[in-house]
């Protein structure tokens, strides 16, 4: 038995590919945590209006998505409604954590991919980026700051927000700053759809290269976003079957009855499954299960990948270009939001805390996350975090299967594996620190 | 960036941490032009660090014995390690404390076939390499961080958090408990504690520009004790808290005290302060500490 072990960088934490290959046939191949967060053993026993403070410390990439789940965990436990500015508010968050995420997964951890390069930086000064009349690194960062802009105008700080309190909101979005913000969108749109326009192509060309988009079997998708409405701060979770129906969308309080999760033995991250099938969630689940998103740009871009890919579309590097598409909606999202009056009225009201079970949801960008807390006594009896890129990990492993044999064959290990591992992982922008919890 | 290979080789290391600091990092984007970033897992396709590597900032803290190693070899091929954010200096958040529960709970599930092995606490990497510099915060800002990397000996960090914040203390004004989360509104310009919120500015740190004070969040103390309070018991930041709080408002001093000790606080100034209770470790002074 021949074992390839691939550690992984451009991800989020600490991860490796195993491949077992005997006689030249692959016979297994995995993704595995090498770390482990623990913060459900460890958030035991703190009484529950602290947590809001320590849970988004689970992961310094998603930590707006955590901190806005468990808020909305305990508003379920204690039986409170936010007032619609203060829902709007964390909408505006929750995009800002959109657009700083899929920059990120787009610039720096999978435009690389598309020249063989080993980062952005190394892009920038190759060929396809000096042929730019500007610096791809320097304009993807700037994209990825809007993101961090809005959630630290939205949320207080850019990483480990605070302004998401139990009933509301500790403040709205002074109109001079959201105007200033507004400008900075403007001004960068249209710098991010020539980053995605080069991305698309790039993509293509990498395409025309490897021959092949990634493992395309039909699948299962998992979404909280609506078909005509792409709010992040989101309700219920939705189903699609790989034909493409929906089946039956599902509060999060039920999410048991439909999403089984196990341990595994090989990695500090568990296994997630829909009724026993493999699913996937992310950006292609999103754009699968929509219709449109109201916004102009990103509307065309959809029409594009839809009469180009088909719909629902199914190979695994469509999720980067989804993130692409996701990227500027976000953007016109931000913007038009920011053009309404978010400074004025109610942000918070007042709430009685008691004991009980609760649950939040959001739509993180890795897909629907869920917190679930049990309080008794003002206490954390116990806390449970349902995360997105555990849906994931049974359809992570299978398109690895599907590279492995790919390039796998009688003449030996092609050396391509090695990037092609890279390539699918990177397609799911897993984050292990939050797989991990 | 033409000639990018003829700048300082700069490296980041992560160790067991939420890759929070290495987002911070990333939106101090200046360094492009003045260093050559040569290992940061995150963000550049490498997988070892090199030798001769200018400066090393390490994030996350000790959580494995594949920690402890990677830290060594790191350390052996850098000339300036620089410890990054609480999880750095302190274990962080993932450090059990006292916390018998939770670290029995947590060690029980950690078993796993081929992978790293849990040690039983997570620790400040000082307490296995050399540190040269400090930089605490959860996370650092992007500022901190340029500051860091570009002249840390003349920086001119504030003593004290109190010193950025800008709010005003008022002699009249004194609060007879604690304002919870609920209360809602926070008044402008008038200091937190004034208001009743068990805000630990007055002890903590400055540097951070008063970025969670200023719009009225009160400071959990993220950067750790101010320069006074260095290497000494937890008792000596402890009772300073407790005469701001007896000096500015009409607290009882065991409603403090219950608040001190609560585990949002406990996170960033009980870790802090544990810190000295470890008796192996050397002691940081504060010019070590940005």
């Amino acid at each position: 038995m021949t074992t390839l072990t691939y550690p992984l960088s451009r991800i989020e934490g600490h991860a490796r590919v195993v491949i077992d290959i005997h006689d030249n046939e692959v016979f297994r191949a995995d993704f595995q945590a090498m770390e482990m967060r623990g913060f459900s053993h460890y958030v035991r026993g703190v009484p529950a209006e602290q947590i809001t403070v320590i849970v988004p410390r689970i992961c310094g990439v998603c930590s707006t998505a955590h901190q806005v789940a468990s808020v909305k965990a305990l508003e379920d436990v204690f039986g409170v409604v936010p007032p619609p500015l203060a829902e709007d508010i964390r909408e505006v968050l929750l995009l800002g954590q959109l657009i700083q995420n899929q920059a990120t997964s787009l610039f720096i951890f999978t435009m690389p991919d598309r020249v063989n390069a080993s980062s952005l930086f190394e892009l920038s000064r190759s060929e396809a980026g000096k042929a730019r009349a500007f610096s791809l690194a320097q304009m993807a960062l700037r994209i990825r700051k809007i993101g961090t802009d809005l959630i630290s105008l939205a949320g207080g700080q850019f990483i480990h927000p605070i302004k998401t309190v139990i009933g509301g909101v500790t403040s709205g979005i002074p109109r001079v700053k959201a105007d200033q913000l507004i400008l900075t969108i403007e001004e960068l749109l249209p710098v991010a759809t020539d980053l995605l326009d080069i991305y698309w192509d790039l993509s293509m060309q990498m395409v025309d290269r490897i021959g092949s988009w990634g493992d395309d079997e039909p699948t299962h998708y998992l979404a909280s976003t609506e078909a005509n409405n792409y709010r992040l701060n989101s309700r219920r979770l939705r189903v699609m079957k790989p034909d493409g129906s929906e089946a039956p969308s599902f509060d999060p309080h039920e999410f048991e009855a439909y999403l089984q999760i196990t341990e595994s033995e090989y990695s500090y991250a568990g296994i997630s499954s829909y009724l026993g099938h493999i699913m996937r969630a992310n950006s292609l689940a999103r754009v699968n299960l929509a219709e449109s998103f109201g916004t102009p740009l990103a509307d065309a871009y959809r029409e594009r990948f839809v009469e180009t890919f088909g719909k629902p579309a199914h190979a695994i590097m469509f999720f980067d270009l989804c993130r692409g598409i996701e990227l500027v909606y976000a953007l016109e999202k931000a913007r038009q939001m920011l053009s309404g009056d978010l400074e004025h009225g109610e942000t918070e009201i007042g709430y009685t805390p008691r004991d009980g079970t609760g649950f939040g949801l959001v739509e993180a960008p890795r897909g629907p996350l869920i917190h679930r807390y049990e309080v008794e006594n003002g206490l954390i009896k116990s806390a449970d975090f349902v995360i997105p890129t555990v849906h994931n990990m049974l359809a992570i492993r299978r398109a690895l299967t599907v590279v492995a044999k790919r390039y796998v064959s009688h003449e030996g290990i092609d050396a391509e594996l090695e990037r092609a591992v890279g390539r699918v992982v990177r397609a799911f922008d897993p984050c292990i620190a939050c797989a991990t919890k | 960036m033409e000639s990018s290979t003829d700048l300082p080789k700069f490296a980041v290391l992560q160790l067991s941490g939420c890759s929070g600091c290495e987002v911070s990092l990333l939106n101090s984007e200046e360094w492009i032009n003045n260093f050559q970033l040569v290992y940061m897992p995150l963000v550049v396709t490498s997988n070892k660090i090199p030798n001769g590597v200018e400066v090393l900032l390490v994030t996350g803290g000790v959580r494995t014995d594949e920690d402890i190693h990677n830290l060594r070899k790191g350390r052996s091929r850098a000339r300036k390690l620089i410890a990054v954010g609480t999880c750095a200096l302190s274990g962080g958040v993932a450090q059990f404390k006292k916390n018998h529960i939770a670290r029995e709970s947590f060690l029980k599930a950690s078993h796993r076939l081929r992978m790293p092995d849990m040690l039983p606490n997570a620790y400040p990497i000082d307490k296995f390499v050399e540190v040269d510099l400090y930089l605490p915060g959860c996370p650092p800002t992007p500022q901190l961080f340029m500051t860091a990397l570009k002249d840390p000996e003349h920086a001119q960090i504030a003593p004290i958090v109190c010193q950025e914040c800008g709010r005003k203390k008022l002699n009249d004004m004194r609060p007879k408990s604690i304002t919870g989360s609920r209360s809602g509104v926070v008044l402008p310009d008038i200091c937190l504690v004034n208001q009743g919120y068990v805000c630990l500015g007055t002890s903590t740190r400055g540097g951070c520009g008063a970025l969670c004070t200023r719009p009225g969040h009160a400071c959990v103390g993220c950067r750790g004790p101010a320069n006074p309070y260095l290497n000494k018991e937890p008792k000596f930041v402890l009772d300073n808290l407790r005469r701001v709080f007896s000096r500015m408002t009409d607290i009882p001093a065991e409603e403090i005290d219950a608040a001190l000790a609560s585990p949002w606080l406990s996170l960033f100034l009980g870790q802090f302060t544990d810190y000295t209770q470890e008796t192996d470790l050397p002691p940081r002074t504060k010019e070590k500490m940005l």
